[in-house]
């Protein structure tokens, strides 16, 4: 049997992925519910999105799928930072994959109360801050605005150590902006994107059909979206872009799991066959990882080579078009 | 937990009652782990769904390795179930959530409404193979909408339509005061007495039988339900399928359900938790 080839990628600070491929926030709990999914197979697990303290969540309906795609609005249910510090974090210490927590709030001393707590736990490998959950009240003030967002990172990054990966909202006029905003902060990547703002209508009731009116929109639907950002985002900048959105094959899984598995676009991200492995180690037989999504992470690390901004749009434009 | 890894493969592919498909499929293992009122998730390959379909088996053989689905066409992915036939793969997770606790000894009354009677054969089955006495209460807008009464081999059978076209002419949920006045009255909360009920139906059905059971003493306690929520993953990571709880807070019908007492849910926050 050939030797196991180096899937590893890096997130900053020290972080190292034995591979690019991650669930996303909200797809897989705080990693002990989801049976069928070999975490081992896994670069890194992120959490849900955890609040200082526990949050029942919105009243049903929370979900409801549409064309190619689902809508959520869960409002960020979870039992707060002290349990996840408390009791899940000394679980995830004696696993061997890394966790990253999705942190989220109402105000920068929510972020910067859960950032404090959970730096220097063992079992908490990075933070992933959430400026962009559009399922809560103000819970995209500070994603839709540079200066906000930088303000929050800067203020998180003062009271940690640990790598901080910033989640970027798509429901914006200028993704860049907030992403250059965020690295001059001091992030040490960024995840793109989070949900789009939709919403669906119950015909039959006359009314929406998630009980907050609008939610969150996922899937397949959203990936040509998805990739369009990631694009924009991993040619102006030079920290490691997390790609999420619609990645999702009919696995052998449950869909919802890998709805928005991810793969690292990362700077150094490794070589391109490296990464089909990727895929193969964790669903053989299975393409769980979209070959555009592959694409991208060749083209970031022919950036890393020195290519120009124009060079990149334009081996980008040809590489997606292979594909399409 | 056990999890269906296999695909099932169809066998059969039949109309129980007007409007509704049965397919059985054969996954021994998955039948063998089947408690009644548990369920799976079926995926579907229509197109534009991204989902799996909950669907509680209606029942399950474990000696010969069959589970019965019966399911009526409501939309995408009903709509691609109800044309499998015989050899077509069915892609399974579960048994997935909790059955029916079905281990009382009192006498059981099974208040089915329309579609609500898919997930009943396998649960009164096994109410008779531990010697329950069983009644069941079957309710449709017309005769030919009723599951014969024949796949309840052990219990009685009483039936209400809402045209009239066999048994009772009105709701189902008008036949309870009969079926409950057999036996010694429920002796308040504490679950005394009385006989235990098993429910599954439109919203209205339930909204209509927790009315009428407060309104002749049956204690809340005393009323198992099989819910219906909107749901993504079956498993307990997405939180999609929430219900509000008495107090504060919710369950989830994928982890907690969806066979739950009705005084674990907190009725004046839960508008639509059953079959439509």
């Amino acid at each position: 049997m050939a030797e196991q080839p180096d899937l590893s990628v890096h997130l900053g600070r020290g972080l190292r992925l034995r591979s690019p491929v991650m669930v996303a926030s909200g797809t897989f709990g705080y990693g002990f519910d989801a049976p069928l999914v070999d975490r081992t197979a896994l670069g890194a697990i992120v959490t849900k999105g955890t609040t200082p303290r526990a949050r029942e969540g919105n009243a049903p309906t929370r979900i409801a799928e549409t064309p190619s795609g689902m809508l959520n609005a869960i409002g960020l249910q979870n039992p707060g930072v002290d349990h996840v510090a408390g009791i899940y974090a000394p679980m995830w210490a004696a696993w061997d994959v890394p966790v990253i927590v999705n942190v989220a709030g109402d105000a920068v001393d929510d972020y910067v109360g859960v950032a404090r707590r959970l730096d220097g736990v063992a079992g908490v490998a990075g933070l992933e801050l959430n400026i962009s959950c559009p399922n809560i009240a103000n819970g995209l003030q500070f994603g839709i605005d540079p200066r906000p967002a930088a303000q929050l990172t800067t203020a998180v990054r003062a009271v940690t150590r640990l790598p901080l990966l910033v989640k970027l909202t798509p429901n914006v006029t200028d993704i860049v902006a907030v992403g250059r905003a965020v690295e001059d902060a001091g992030a040490d990547a960024v995840s793109a994107i989070n949900t789009y703002v939709g919403m669906a209508i119950d015909v039959r009731r006359r009314r929406p059909v998630l009980s907050r009116g609008s939610g969150g929109l996922s899937g397949p639907a959203i990936k040509p979206l998805a990739l369009h950002a990631v694009w924009q985002l991993s040619a102006a900048l030079s920290i490691p872009v997390v790609g999420i959105g619609g990645i999702l094959k009919r696995a052998r899984l449950n869909e919802i799991n890998v709805l928005r598995a991810f793969l690292l676009t990362a700077r150094g991200a490794g070589a391109f066959p490296q990464l089909l492995l990727a895929h193969r180690l964790l669903l053989p037989g299975e393409d769980l990882v979209e070959v555009e999504f592959r694409l991208l992470a060749r083209r970031r690390r022919q950036t890393a080579r020195g290519a120009g901004g124009q060079g990149v749009l334009r081996r980008s434009r040809r590489a997606i078009a292979v594909t399409s | 937990m056990s999890l269906a890894l296999k695909p099932a493969v169809v066998l059969e592919r039949s109309t129980p009652m007007s409007g509704a498909v049965e397919l059985v499929v054969h996954h021994p293992p998955a039948a063998a782990a089947l408690r009644p009122g548990q369920f799976f998730q079926l995926a579907v390959a229509a197109p534009q769904t991204i989902l799996r379909r909950p669907y509680s088996a209606a029942w399950a053989d474990p000696d010969s390795g069959r589970i019965g689905f019966i399911f009526n066409v409501v939309g995408a992915g009903s709509g691609w179930l109800a044309v499998r036939h015989e050899g077509h793969e069915l892609d399974l997770l579960g048994p997935l959530g909790r059955g029916f606790d079905l281990d009382g000894s009192k006498p059981a009354i099974i208040v089915a409404g329309g579609l609500g009677v898919a997930v009943f054969p396998g649960v009164v089955g096994a109410l008779v193979a531990r010697g329950r006495q069983v009644t069941v209460l079957l309710g449709a807008r017309t005769s030919a909408q009723l599951l014969p009464s024949g796949r309840f081999p052990g219990a009685e059978v009483m039936t209400a339509t809402d045209d009239g076209t066999a048994g009772y002419q009105g709701s189902v949920v008008d036949l309870m005061p009969v079926a409950l006045g057999r036996f010694p009255p429920p002796q308040g909360e504490g679950r005394g007495g009385g006989p235990e009920i098993f429910a599954c139906g439109p919203t209205p059905m339930m909204q209509a039988l927790l009315e009428k059971s407060r309104r002749l003493g049956v204690p809340l306690g005393l009323i198992q339900v099989s819910l219906e929520t909107p749901m993504g993953c079956g498993v307990g990571t997405c939180l999609g399928c929430a219900i509000a709880r008495p107090g504060d807070g919710y369950l989830l019908t994928c982890l907690d359900g969806p066979c739950v007492r009705a005084d674990r849910i907190d009725w004046s926050r839960t508008a639509d938790a059953f079959h439509g």
